[in-house]
């Protein structure tokens, strides 16, 4: 495969790295008043500038976009070299909406407020870096650069458990991490001997001809790092206890991006790098998506702490990116980028969701609610319909990329298409049970809790303006998904070429 | 003839000109010693010194390389001028910051600023050795004076303690390599680096041969206090005055690696079956003892100390493989470990002045309430020392990684990045400690110009290297280049 490169006339891509830096760094030497306004406008010029490549991208045929390149360490072979491809492009999107709502809704905040928005504005930097880069080592420092903020989210702004879970989740990532980090020089050594030049670029180390021994060993490397981030079973015991600590903005970043950081390793290295290692691997991948899909699932039956529900949900529904991105085809993988979305935008919703209901009842656990839609209508519909959306529901987003998803697995091994379509059931048996127990179930109504919820006030301002566009954007995708599915598409083939011959 | 000019002419030494950074440091510390004597004025003392060694770093960064003077004793070349510059800079920044400390601490000696030059004048002998004579002139003096440095705080029950066992295992050390030196002497009939090359190679090595460098791997390990030969560190770095801790992490510790690799590759370069699997080994110790060790304790200052022999591992593991890659990631680390190193103790040293403060971990509780811009940039040497991008020790590790792997020595970097995940616990911790947890008191923290300036400049420089790595990889790589063409390979 070939790869055209579009340059850019204008450094959109580094531009929008660069302004939450900026502003981060601004902020640290301004008075704590201004934190919450000028982040929320570097949050909303990122979102428009990554708004403006969304529709000025050509989606005609394969390129990387926007692109650049500047030498950076020459003895290395290093450059700086960023671009976007659909993929790219749709995840630094839905990073810079997600962020944009992470902003809005932060408002709330009321602890140590500079710092707050500082840490969020440099793990925005670091999350778009991570989706943009082509060169490896720029990769790998986004990638780790992005646990020093959100350790930190965790650990001050979290609930009482946040220091373990901050810890567990610095660990278990840059675990995973590090040996990534292994497998990449490996390549990059491997690559210097057959062709004598250093390069750490994505493009250099791609149809390197590895021998199949060594395929496996840099795919497993590799699969360790996005694996642990995804998560996929059994790698995913650091989510949970990070979503339950987290705050409710950490969580929606942590599950509406930062999740996708390892699928997105997935679809772009692992199989344009090793495609006969991806191909020998499919079983073990299917199975382990199956096993996430329906284990974590029932997990989420099991829960009664909101935000433990939804977290395991998300490791449910990360199982349908992995079943469709190693179902090889293009039904699976357009299925898995959709689905990478549409969770960003349901995940994120559901969180703040929860992240209301807390502010209102001071209650994760579910038995403490109980008809609450009667005194705010207004979040009870936006709430039913990000529900439904996680849930599937044709005419949402969700529907469409687990589909897709199943679609494109169903080519590959029914049995593995069955059961995890079974589990959708599961999936919405638990969102259904969660809406109900906690939005309506009147028997659950005291008194003394009518007479406390009759004060509640319904969705103030904020948290209108930052729910509402997430639950519009799941309409968009799942009354229209052709639009989307027409993005992505060649992106799909280019990255599926050593498979279908495309 | 003047008797300037006889001096400048070096009294028939050829090339003495190149000496000049050494006459200078040796000057200043003489000057010390006279202002010491008659007036005690302190802040002359200080000052003396700093100006002394500012004007000895110029020298090393204008001088061209690759002079040989004292007939063969002393070289003068890149590699070593680079190391010097490097030297002489760590010790102006613990020159900087040592006088408020000691006043702090009611223990002020001005001995302490002459036998830091004296230190400092025996690491750039050890550095500019091409001769196993001069090497060994060079580590004694450097050593000898860091006994003394490190017992200075008289009153100390644990300062007398840390010296003894240093003095105690540091003359082990000499002595051992002593014995390697007259081993090597004894096979091959010289002293000189490029002689014993060109005598021992893998063709002819024999017990004699093998025994000797051996012995002068132990020898040297215990001067880089690598486990298990480490045993001084810890009590000696936690009982010495904090910035002579950092003096002697930093300024001691670079030394010896760089003698180290100049031994090994300039003397040794034919026989490195026998050092690479020595040092491999001793890497793979240290950094699997000092990290758990490390992992354990309560005292900041000593958690440092055995991070600092993880340190040494991190960077001897780079000896496993004889490569270029490898001795210049051995370099780079080096270098990059002055700034992480310097940091961190500084750290200590300034927060020591404060009341109440005993380098506990519980003493950084909600640190970042009570000086945000502190506690950033300890959080930044934490991370750096971790190993995490975007600072500049993600980039010493990768260098190491690049050459372990590029010498197929997998299971070494496989020890290192488990070992470092290892160190993510007790570097956490710190942070942990202060951004998230409620402080004790609300004391605003007071620093001394001196300490806020290098703890600014060491954070700073961190992260612009974290970001622009290239200057110090190529300074790295020509040096290394350097060694490699020194000796044919």
């Amino acid at each position: 495969m070939t790869v055209e490169f579009v340059n850019a006339t204008f450094p959109v891509i580094t531009v929008s790295i660069i302004i939450p830096l900026l502003f981060a760094g601004v902020l640290f030497f301004l008075p704590e008043r201004h934190a919450k306004p000028l982040s929320i406008i570097a949050s909303v010029i990122v979102f428009v500038i990554s708004t403006y490549m969304l529709f000025a991208y050509d989606y005609s045929s394969y390129a990387i976009q926007f692109y650049e390149k500047y030498s950076w360490i020459p003895y290395l072979g290093v450059s700086y070299e960023v671009g976007v491809d659909a993929l790219s492009l749709t995840m630094v999107w839905l990073t810079a909406l997600c962020f944009v709502v992470a902003f809005v809704w932060s408002t709330n905040i009321q602890k140590r407020i500079k710092e707050y928005f500082i840490a969020f504005l440099v793990l925005e930097a670091a999350c778009i870096g991570v989706f943009v880069s082509w060169d490896l080592v720029w990769f790998y420092i986004f990638w780790e650069a992005m646990l020093i903020p959100m350790f930190l989210i965790i650990g001050i702004w979290g609930y009482a458990e946040r220091i373990y879970a901050a810890t567990k989740f610095f660990i278990y990532t840059f675990f995973g991490s590090l040996f990534l980090l292994i497998g990449v020089v490996g390549m990059y050594i491997y690559q210097f001997m057959e062709r004598g030049v250093l390069s750490t670029s994505y493009f250099d180390l791609m149809n390197l001809g590895l021998p199949f021994k060594l395929e496996v060993i840099f795919f497993l490397l590799l699969a360790l790092g996005f694996a642990i981030k995804v998560p996929m079973w059994p790698f995913h015991t650091w989510l949970p206890a990070a979503h339950v600590q987290a705050p409710t903005a950490g969580s929606v970043i942590l599950a509406a991006v930062l999740l996708k950081m390892g699928t997105y390793g997935f679809v772009r290295f692992s199989l344009p790098w090793f495609p006969e290692a991806s191909k020998y691997f499919v079983p073990v991948m299917f199975a382990l998506g199956v096993i996430a899909i329906i284990y974590t699932a029932m997990m989420a039956l099991a829960q009664t702490h909101i935000k433990r529900l939804i977290a395991y949900s998300s490791v449910s529904h990360m199982g349908f990116v992995t079943i469709g991105t190693f179902a090889l085809n293009m039904e699976g993988m357009n299925g898995a980028i959709i689905t990478m979305i549409s969770h960003g935008f349901t995940s994120a919703a559901l969180f703040l969701a929860a992240g209301y209901i807390y502010e209102r009842v001071h209650s994760y656990e579910i038995k403490d609610l109980g008809g609450l839609a009667r005194f705010m209508p207004v979040f009870a519909t936006l709430f039913m319909i990000s529900a439904m959306a996680s849930a599937g529901l044709p005419g949402l987003s969700g529907f469409v990329g687990e589909f897709l998803s199943l679609l494109g697995t169903f080519k590959v091994s029914i049995i593995t298409a069955v059961l995890a379509g079974v589990s959708l059931i599961v999936g919405a048996g638990y969102t259904l049970w969660l809406y109900h127990k906690a939005m309506f179930k009147e028997s659950e109504l005291s008194e003394s809790k009518i007479e406390r919820w009759e004060k509640l006030r319904d969705m103030n301002t904020a948290e209108l303006l930052s729910f509402l566009p997430l639950v519009i954007l799941m309409f968009v995708i799942g009354l229209y998904p052709a639009w989307w599915i027409r993005l992505i598409e060649t992106t799909s083939a280019a990255i599926l070429s050593k498979f279908i011959g495309g | 003839m003047s008797v300037l000019q006889e001096i400048v002419a070096g009294l028939g030494v050829p090339n003495f000109k190149v000496l000049v950074p050494e006459i200078i440091i040796l000057i200043t510390a003489f000057l010390v010693f006279a202002i010491e004597l008659l007036t005690r004025a302190r802040f002359a003392i200080t000052v003396v010194t700093a100006v002394g060694l500012f004007l000895a770093a110029i020298p090393t960064l204008t001088m061209e390389q690759g002079d040989i003077t004292f007939y063969g004793l002393y070289i003068v070349d890149s590699f070593s001028l680079t190391f010097k510059f490097f030297l002489i800079l760590s010790t102006f920044f613990v020159v900087i910051v040592l006088r408020p400390y000691l006043e702090a601490k009611n223990t002020y000696y001005g001995e302490y600023y002459y036998l830091i030059l004296f230190s400092l004048l025996g690491m750039m002998m050890m550095v500019s050795a091409p001769n196993l004579i001069t090497f060994y002139m060079g580590i004694e003096l450097a050593s000898i004076s860091i006994y003394i440095l490190a017992g200075m705080f008289k009153k100390d029950y644990l300062s007398k303690e840390g010296a003894f066992k240093y003095l105690i295992l540091g003359g082990t050390g000499t002595a051992v390599i002593s014995y390697g030196i007259a081993l090597v002497y004894g096979r091959t009939g010289s002293f000189d680096f490029a002689t014993i090359a060109n005598t021992i190679n893998s063709d002819n090595l024999d017990v004699g041969a093998v025994a000797g460098i051996v012995i002068l791997i132990i020898g040297l390990a215990l001067k880089a206090s690598s486990v298990p030969f480490h045993f001084w560190t810890p009590d000696s770095y936690q009982g010495a005055p904090t910035p002579i801790t950092a003096f002697m992490a930093v300024a001691a510790k670079i030394s010896v690696f760089a003698v180290i690799l100049r031994v090994m590759v300039e003397a040794f370069p034919f026989a490195y079956e026998v050092w690479n699997t020595g040092w491999a080994l001793l890497a793979a110790a240290s950094m699997i003892f000092g990290n758990f060790v490390a992992l354990r304790q309560e005292n900041v200052k000593r958690m440092l100390a055995y991070s600092s022999i993880a340190h040494s591992g991190y960077i001897l593991a780079a000896m496993a493989a004889p490569t270029g890659a490898a001795f210049t990631a051995l370099i780079f680390y080096s270098l990059v470990y002055i700034f992480m190193g310097l940091g961190g103790f500084i750290f200590l040293s300034a927060m020591e002045r404060q009341h109440g403060w005993n380098n506990n971990i519980n003493d950084f509780r909600g640190l970042a309430k009570r000086s945000p811009v502190l506690a950033l940039f300890m959080l930044i040497f934490m991370f750096s020392m971790l190993g995490i991008p975007p600072t500049v020790g993600f980039f010493g590790k990768l260098g190491v990684f690049i050459a372990l792997i590029n010498s197929d020595i997998w299971w070494l970097a496989v020890v290192l990045v488990v070992m470092s995940i290892v160190s993510a616990g007790y570097y956490l911790r710190v942070v942990i400690y202060m951004y998230m947890h409620e402080p004790k008191s609300k004391a605003k923290v007071e620093l001394s110009v001196g300490e806020a300036f290098t703890l600014a400049f060491m954070a700073v420089f961190i992260l612009i290297l974290g970001i622009y790595p290239t200057v110090f990889w190529d300074i790295s790589q020509i040096l290394s280049s350097l060694l490699i063409a020194g000796v044919g390979r």
